[in-house]
């Protein structure tokens, strides 16, 4: 059940300043809820308080778990720096693969800064050139302040965030003397 | 005046869920178990997972879900292309092109959210999540009428509009 209507009725603002392409149509689906309660659908719909509350108690449940996973994680990338600043491909694709999926979960599992920590490894390597891991001395620190947020979860959040400044400023410097050399 | 008492909102509850049926494209086994587990939480009973682009295009052909939640970096099909691939399809075996897209990515930069939208996702969810933010992610997917665009060469969300990681 489509509902197909002229460019102009939907596009407002857009269609009086430029007036859209002949070839271009404005198409209204019905949502998904309309679609499946039909006549019993009223909206908005609105958010029921108890799922939410549930949905908290399920990722504190699967809490557990995960700091076990994430434990091995942080061993096996301590083991993957040495490969990887060696030039071994499939070590530096298996280091990544753990960071990257330690900036996706870590925070939602009550360890923001192994996340955020991993966030900055992540994003040095996406920006890395090749011939950058073979002075490993970035990743090996990253993986260090990785593995101490891990081992004490307490620390002071601004240690954490003078941590973040230096590895920045220890990018910028690698940065740095690529551009002057 | 009329006599009518204004219809009370309907609810996102169990019964609503159970009848969802919820594809996940996700390649992390982690996030995998965290999106499934908070799924069946809100009460969806069908749910299809695909640990890949490609394989989640399969599973959107075969299992015509109502929504998807799909990572955005994966190989060999990446979630930005799948996205692609599902709006440019036909629908003709059923499967519904204008299904909502959610992508969770921890790729939060401008370019990635914009090149997501370009691709048609329906809203980009930042990691590391929240339940409350895909939870009401979810509930405004399904129940927020769909406007689409069609022109040559692309068919999705208006890729005007504008579009930010919804951070938890």
């Amino acid at each position: 059940m489509l509902e197909r209507r002229s460019p102009s009725k939907l596009a407002g603002k857009e269609a009086t300043e430029t007036p859209p392409p002949t070839d271009v149509r404005f198409v209204r689906v019905p949502s998904i809820a309309e679609r499946k309660l039909g006549n019993d659908y009223v909206a908005p719909m609105r958010l029921d308080p108890r799922v939410l509350a549930q949905m908290q108690t399920t990722i504190r449940d699967l809490e557990t778990k995960y700091a076990e996973s994430l434990k091995s994680q942080v061993a096996m990338l301590q083991i993957l720096v040495e490969p990887s600043c060696k030039g071994d491909p499939d070590a530096r694709r298996r280091l990544y693969a753990l960071a990257h999926d330690m900036r996706g979960l870590a925070g939602t599992f009550g360890h923001a800064i192994v996340g955020q920590f991993a966030d900055s490894l992540c994003r040095y390597i996406e920006n890395l050139q090749t011939g950058d891991w073979n002075d490993g001395t970035v990743v090996t620190f990253h993986v260090d302040a990785i593995r101490d947020a891990l081992e004490n979860p307490g620390t002071d959040p601004a240690v954490t965030v003078e941590t973040l400044n230096a590895l920045d400023r220890l990018i910028g410097s690698g940065r740095h003397q690529r551009t002057a050399g | 005046m009329s006599g009518t008492p204004p219809r009370p909102p309907t609810g996102a509850d169990e019964d609503f869920f159970r009848r969802l049926k919820v594809l996940v494209v996700e390649d992390s086994a982690e996030m995998r178990r965290l999106l499934v587990a908070l799924l069946e939480t809100m009460g969806v009973t069908r749910i299809v997972v695909a640990r890949d682009g490609e394989k989640g295009l399969a599973a959107f052909a075969a299992e015509r879900p109502d929504i998807i939640v799909t990572d955005g970096a994966m190989t060999p099909m990446d979630g930005y292309e799948m996205t692609r691939a599902i709006r440019s399809s036909a629908g003709g075996d059923g499967a519904n092109p204008e299904v909502p897209i959610l992508m969770i990515s921890g790729h939060v930069g401008r370019a990635e959210v914009t090149h997501a939208r370009d691709q048609g996702v329906t809203d980009y969810l930042a990691k590391p999540l929240s339940a409350e933010t895909l939870y009401k992610a979810i509930v405004a997917a399904v129940s927020k009428p769909i406007h689409f665009v069609e022109r040559p060469g692309y068919r999705g969300p208006s890729p005007k509009r504008s579009l930010d990681a919804k951070r938890s």
